[in-house]
C-alpha cells in the first residue's frame, strides 16, 4: 500500500512502514488517517523507516510517536530507524519528563444536602462582607464629612457633573415622552366621563409623586451605576486601587464617597428637571388636542397638586441615589481578577440597583399611603 | 546550502514611527536571519516595542515597508500568523480561557484537528515550556507571572512557528527562573529551527543565548555580534555595557568576548 506518507512492506513477521513526505502541523489529519491504516496490518514488529522524510515538526512526530504507543498497547513492537531531525529525540525528552496525562472526567456532581449547604455558606458569606463593605463605606462617608479633603470634594463635584449635568438632556426628553404617553392615555379613558379637564391632574400628580424621580433614577442607574462598577472595576484590575491603599489613601474615600455624595447632590436635582418636562410633555397634549387653553392648565396644576406631591417625589431622589451608588460601586471593587468578571459586576450594578429602586419605591408607596402624605 | 548570503527572514526598511512631534523612528532599517536570536536593546522611548509592533502589524508606522517571510506588513490587515507566534510582555491570556484552552485556541483556528489530537498538541507545549499538567485547567488569574509567561509562550509556539517575537520574557522573573527561560529559549531555539526576536535588557540574555544585537540609538539602530556593538563608539552603548552588571555578565560568559 502507497500514499503520500507512507509506504507498507510486508516480510515475514515484521511489517516495513516507509515514513515519507512532509510530516507537519498542516497535515496532521491526514497523518492520522494514514497511520491509522497501518494498525490493523501490524504482525509483531513495525519498523518505521524514516530515511524519506522531508520534514517534520513537532505535531508530526506526535502522531507518530501515538501510534507507537498504541501499538506497543496491543503488544507490538515498533522500531525507528533512519531519523535525523532533532525533532524526535526532543520530543522523546518531554515524553519522559512527564507523562502526557489521561484528561480528567468531571468531579461529580455534590450531593443534594452538601449543595443546599453550600449555598447557605456562601449566602452568609456574601452577605457578611456586604455588611463588612457597607460598614467601611458608611465610616468612610463619616469620616469624610468630619474632615472633608480638597481631592474629595472635587472629584463629588466632578461626579455631580457627570452623573448629574451631562443626564439632563437624556432625563427632560423621557420624562417628557413620558408625560405625553400619560396624557394621551389618560385622555381616552376620562373622556368617556366627560372629565378630560382630569387628565391635567392625573399627569402632574403621577409626574410628581411618582414618574418623574423614577425615570430619573433608572436612567442614572443605567448611565451612571454600570459606569461606577466599570470604572472602579477597571481600577482594581489595573491594580490602582493597591496602589492607593499602598500609598495610604483610602480607596473607599477617594473612590466611593464621591461617587456616593455626587449622586446624592446629581439625583434630586436630576428629579426636579424630570418633573418640569413631564408635565410640560402633559401640557403639550392637554393644550395641543385636548382644548385646554395654557392658563386653565397651569390652574388645575396648581390646584390639584400641591407642593407636598413634590416633596413627596424629591424625598425619595437621594435613598435612590444613595442605592445607584452603593451597588455601583460595591459591585466594582468585587471585581478580583479578570474581564469576563468586570462585565458580570457591571450588569449586575445595573440590573440590582434598577430591582433596589423599584422595591424602595414600593416601601416608599405604602409609607406614604399609611401616613395620609 | 549553496548560498552563503543567510536568508533574511524579516526586513525592515526605512521605518518611521512619531508620536506628535517626537520621532521614535527615524528611517531605521533592520534585517533579521533565518535561524538567529537578535536581541533588542535600547534605553526608555526608543521604541523597541513600537518596532516590534510595527513588524506585527499592529502600529502604523508613518513610512517605512516591513517584509516579513517575503509578505508585506500592513496595519491591521491579517500578516503571516500561521507562522509567527507572539510572547507579550504581560502574557495576554485570554482571562476568559483556561490554561489549555489559550493554547488550543491558535490549533483551533488553524486546523480541523480532532479534539483529542489537539488536546494532546496542547498538553505536549504545555510540557515542552516546563509547565506541569495540574495548571491546565486553571484561569490566567490563578497564575504566578512566571508560569504565566510559559503559557503565553506555550501558545506562541501551538502552531509551529518559524518565528518567535519575545517581548522582554525574562522581566519580572527571579533569576532563577530567568535562567530557566532563557535556557528554555536556547533549547527550543536549537530543537525547532526557529527565528527569534527578543526585547530584553536582561544582560544575561543579551551575552548568553543572542546571536546578534539590536541597539536602538537616536531613531536609528545599530546591529552587530556582540563583540561588534562592544566595539561601538556610540556613547549609549558604551554607558549600557560598561555597567557593573553588564560586565559581571560579560565576564560570566568566558570573560575575554573582548579582549
Amino acid at each position: 500500500m502507497i500514499d503520500s506518507y507512507l509506504s507498507t512492506e510486508d516480510q515475514q513477521e515484521r511489517l516495513l512502514v516507509g515514513v515519507r513526505g512532509d510530516w507537519i502541523f498542516d497535515n496532521v489529519l491526514a497523518l492520522e488517517e494514514a497511520t491509522a491504516s497501518v494498525i490493523p496490518r501490524a504482525d509483531q514488529t513495525v519498523t518505521f523507516q524514516c530515511d524519506g522524510l522531508d520534514d517534520i515538526d513537532i505535531a508530526g512526530a506526535w502522531v507518530l510517536y501515538d501510534r507507537t504507543e498504541q501499538l506497543s498497547e496491543l503488544g507490538i513492537k515498533s522500531e525507528l530507524t533512519g531519523f535525523k531531525a532533532a525533532h524526535f529525540k526532543f520530543l522523546q525528552h518531554i515524553i519522559d519528563a512527564a507523562a502526557i496525562r489521561e484528561f480528567e472526567t468531571l468531579p461529580e456532581k455534590p450531593e443534594r444536602p452538601k449543595i443546599l449547604r453550600e449555598a447557605v455558606e456562601n449566602l452568609g458569606d456574601a452577605s457578611s462582607a456586604h455588611i463588612e463593605d457597607l460598614g467601611q463605606i458608611a465610616r468612610s462617608i463619616l469620616d469624610g464629612m468630619r474632615r472633608p479633603s480638597l481631592i474629595m470634594i472635587g472629584e463629588t463635584i466632578k461626579q455631580v457633573y457627570l452623573t448629574g449635568v451631562q443626564a439632563i438632556p437624556v432625563v427632560v426628553v423621557i420624562t417628557f415622552l413620558i408625560g405625553i404617553v400619560t396624557a394621551h392615555q389618560a385622555a381616552g379613558q376620562l373622556e368617556k366621563f366627560g372629565a378630560s379637564v382630569l387628565v391635567v391632574d392625573l399627569v402632574s400628580i403621577s409626574i410628581t409623586r411618582e414618574m418623574g424621580v423614577l425615570l430619573a433614577a433608572i436612567m442614572v442607574a443605567g448611565r451612571s451605576g454600570s459606569a461606577f462598577a466599570a470604572a472602579l472595576g477597571v481600577m482594581k484590575l489595573n491594580e490602582e486601587v493597591d496602589a492607593m491603599r499602598v500609598l495610604g489613601l483610602n480607596p473607599n474615600q477617594m473612590l466611593i464617597v464621591p461617587r456616593i455624595l455626587g449622586l446624592m447632590i446629581a439625583l434630586p436635582v436630576l428629579t426636579i428637571f424630570a418633573d418640569i418636562a413631564g408635565i410640560a410633555g402633559g401640557a403639550l397634549i392637554a393644550v395641543g388636542s385636548m382644548g385646554i387653553s395654557g392658563l386653565q392648565f397651569i390652574e388645575r396644576v396648581a390646584y390639584s397638586t400641591d407642593l407636598t406631591d413634590f416633596y413627596v417625589g424629591l424625598s425619595k431622589a437621594p435613598v435612590f441615589a444613595l442605592l445607584i451608588a452603593t451597588v455601583g460601586t460595591l459591585r466594582g471593587m468585587q471585581v478580583q481578577s479578570s474581564a469576563e468578571e468586570l462585565g458580570l459586576k457591571t450588569t449586575t450594578a445595573v440590573v440590582q440597583s434598577i430591582f433596589m429602586i423599584i422595591v424602595a419605591d414600593a416601601l416608599f408607596a405604602t409609607l406614604f399611603t399609611r401616613l395620609g402624605i | 546550502m549553496m548560498n552563503n548570503a543567510p536568508e533574511i527572514i524579516i526586513s525592515v526598511k526605512n521605518l518611521v514611527n512619531r508620536f506628535g512631534d517626537q520621532i521614535v523612528h527615524n528611517r531605521l532599517s533592520l534585517d533579521i536571519r533565518r535561524d538567529e536570536i537578535l536581541g533588542v536593546v535600547g534605553g526608555s522611548g526608543t521604541g523597541k516595542s513600537v518596532l516590534m509592533r510595527s513588524i506585527l502589524g499592529l502600529q502604523k508606522p508613518a513610512s517605512g515597508e516591513i517584509t516579513v517571510l517575503g509578505q508585506k506588513i500592513e496595519y491591521h490587515k491579517p500578516g503571516p500568523s500561521r507562522c509567527w507566534g507572539v510572547l507579550f510582555q504581560g502574557g495576554a491570556l485570554l482571562s476568559g480561557l483556561t490554561v489549555q484552552e489559550n493554547v488550543e485556541l491558535p490549533i483551533a483556528l488553524y486546523s480541523d484537528m480532532p479534539l483529542e489530537t489537539r488536546h494532546e498538541l496542547a498538553s505536549l507545549k504545555l510540557l515542552m515550556t516546563g509547565l506541569s499538567l495540574s495548571v491546565a485547567d486553571k484561569y490566567p488569574s490563578e497564575l504566578s507571572g512566571g508560569m504565566r509567561k510559559r503559557v503565553s509562550l506555550a501558545r506562541a509556539l501551538a502552531l509551529e512557528p518559524k518565528i518567535l517575537f519575545l517581548d522582554e520574557p525574562t522581566a519580572g522573573l527571579d533569576p532563577i527562573a530567568a535562567t530557566e527561560f532563557d535556557e528554555l529559549i536556547t533549547y527550543l531555539h536549537d530543537n525547532l529551527d526557529l527565528t527569534i526576536m527578543m526585547i530584553t535588557h536582561d544582560v544575561d540574555s543579551l551575552f548568553g543565548i543572542c546571536d546578534r544585537i539590536a541597539v536602538l540609538v537616536d531613531g536609528g539602530v545599530e546591529v552587530g555580534t556582540i563583540d561588534e556593538i562592544l566595539d561601538s563608539d556610540h556613547p549609549w552603548i558604551k554607558s549600557y555595557f560598561g555597567v557593573p552588571r553588564a560586565q559581571r555578565a560579560r565576564a560570566a560568559i568566558g570573560g575575554d568576548h573582548h579582549a
